[in-house]
């Protein structure tokens, strides 16, 4: 490709991708506007006074709070994700049980299924056994979200590795259990990364589960804190995108840190 | 072949774990859900007591209300315009990046964004960016003179719905670009190139070479859009609730409704179990292309 060729293409892909998130764009420079500016006409694409205002007066809410019942119940969740998944996997890729090909299928129909078809039950179940306004109750439920994806994603993975590496494992005394542990799990890392990322954040997004569930706000993630805090904070649109900015960024952070492997494993743990 | 690979014993002991977890927490509920839908709880006898079987009593009354006829018609233009609008923007998309420039891979990448923030903070910004009189979507097309006088983009019932779907569509783009330019990368290079020598034209080669090679491909990003879309929940309940007057109200915030605002949970399984049907349908047909493609 010709240099002047590649220029004007990048030039072209950056307006269009400028275009497409200039949402975020907006939602970013709002919580640094004051009240006055938002509401300005002709509308300023940047503001005139940068102000952090709305990120104190939503931190000194009850940001905080939701934001770590966020971390505990997306990190629990992604814990329980991996715990299940990875050697549910790898079981699958290696023995040959019976029921392999129906288990697929319960993986992957269980992947499409809406919340709200299990919803009602779950609610009625968690009650009686007393898991409403608990962590365990939104835990239990998002994990179900990850637990197929990551099942299909890895199983994929499995299927690659030589299994001449366990073997060698095994004549030097390894179990069975060792090999896994040692052998199979330490150089199927990146693709576990992975699944533990799109895990995390399948829990980070979830509000269903959690404002069904959860009556108790103390309890709440930060999808609900942002639900509720509509009413609350009416059209003061600075704090509002403020407090969404603050909800966005952790899942940011990992996308940038991961951005090549997410890329592919999200192709392979959608498709097959 | 190999010698015999581990005992069986063992191979449960790793697989099953997770299945009992699913089926559990997924395949108990769902028949649980079945059976709901066709007895009579509501928050009186919730912990315990009668709950007797009432046939299709739940489903007689909810066929009857105008709401459920209205969401099954929104929630059908919501899946089909959602996922027609993200297949077409993310197919071009996936041509333009496959050219291989300098920033094409990263640029790809970032637009996963959309992709990645919870729906509900996408349904709040776009409910911000829609505001009939301060939204920056408003502003824009005024000052450009393409409309005269704002629209309520959420506030007109006959506008509402459309603005949830734009909102999705743009959750959607990213998704269906990945998954159609790795379909794109996949096609074979030498046929291109001799129709190029033949002179054929960008667009004769999109038309007679790229969709039919790709269609296989483009069925699967069909259907999976489908099945992800159809059951559309975050987005309609933080962006309008529903509303107004019922003109966004799609089966999941239907049967949202009944279970927990008017805690008619029967109700609400019975509206739920419609969508799951209509789903479970869909998945078969998607089940049976890609197993058509290579055993799963």
């Amino acid at each position: 490709m010709s240099n002047r060729k590649n220029w004007i293409l990048s030039i072209i892909g950056v307006v269009i991708v400028g275009a497409f998130l200039f949402p975020v764009y907006w939602m970013i420079i709002t919580a640094f506007k004051t009240q006055t500016e938002i509401f300005q006409t002709p509308p300023t694409f940047f503001p005139k006074e940068f102000q952090l205002d709305s990120f104190i007066t939503v931190i000194q809410g009850d940001v905080g709070q939701y934001f770590l019942n966020s971390v505990i119940i997306s990190s629990l969740a992604t814990i329980l994700v991996l715990v299940l998944s990875v050697p549910s996997a790898y079981g699958l890729a290696r023995f040959r049980i019976k029921g392999v090909q129906s288990m697929l299928l319960v993986y992957l129909v269980t992947q499409m299924l809406p919340a709200t078809v299990v919803l009602t039950p779950l609610f009625i179940v968690f009650n009686n056994l007393g898991l409403l306004n608990t962590y365990i109750a939104p835990v239990l439920a998002t994990a179900t979200l990850g637990v197929p994806f990551s099942v299909l994603l890895l199983r994929t993975f499995f299927i690659g590795i030589p299994k001449e590496l366990e073997e060698a494992a095994k004549i030097d005394g390894c179990g069975r259990l060792r090999a896994f542990l040692q052998v199979i799990v330490p150089i199927s890392l990146p693709s576990i990364v992975v699944c533990g990322a799109i895990s995390f954040f399948f829990a980070w997004g979830d509000l269903i589960f959690s404002i069904t569930f959860n009556r108790n706000q103390d309890l709440w993630p930060l999808t609900a804190g942002i639900f509720n805090a509509v009413g609350r904070y009416g059209i003061e649109w600075n704090n509002l995108m403020a407090f969404t900015t603050i909800s966005v960024l952790p899942v940011i952070i990992i996308f940038v840190l991961l951005q090549k492997h997410l890329v592919e494993g999200l192709v392979s743990g959608s498709v097959k | 072949m190999r010698k015999k690979f581990g005992d069986k014993i063992e191979g449960y002991i790793f697989v099953l774990p997770a299945v009992i977890f699913m089926l559990l927490l997924i395949g108990y509920p769902l028949i649980y859900n079945i059976v709901l839908s066709f007895q009579n709880v509501d928050l009186s006898n919730l912990g315990g007591g009668d709950k007797s079987f009432v046939g299709f009593d739940n489903y007689r009354n909810v066929s009857g209300e105008e709401a459920f006829g209205i969401s099954i018609k929104n929630t059908l233009i919501y899946t089909f315009a959602s996922v027609i609008f993200q297949v077409i923007i993310g197919f071009f998309l996936a041509t333009f990046f496959s050219m291989k420039f300098r920033l094409a891979g990263f640029l790809r990448g970032i637009m996963m964004i959309s992709w990645l923030i919870p729906m509900t903070v996408t349904a709040l910004l776009f409910k911000f960016i829609m505001g009939s009189s301060d939204g920056i979507f408003n502003q824009m097309l005024l000052s450009f003179n393409i409309i005269n006088e704002p629209i309520g983009w959420l506030s007109s019932p006959d506008v509402a719905l459309w603005s949830v779907i734009i909102a999705n569509i743009w959750v959607g783009i990213p998704f269906n670009m990945l998954l159609l330019s790795t379909g794109l990368s996949g096609l074979p290079q030498d046929v291109y190139e001799s129709a190029s020598l033949d002179g054929a034209s960008w667009w004769q080669k999109l038309v007679h070479i790229t969709i039919p090679l790709l269609r296989p491909v483009i069925m699967v990003v069909l259907m999976l859009g489908f099945i992800y879309t159809f059951k559309v929940f975050d987005i309609v309940y933080v962006m309008t609730g529903g509303g107004p007057i019922n003109s966004t109200e799609v089966l999941s915030t239907l049967a949202f409704r009944y279970s927990f605002t008017d805690f008619d949970f029967s109700l609400g399984a019975a509206v739920a179990n419609v969508l799951f049907l209509i789903l479970f349908a869909i998945s078969l047909v998607y089940l049976r292309m890609i197993k058509k493609d290579e055993a799963i």
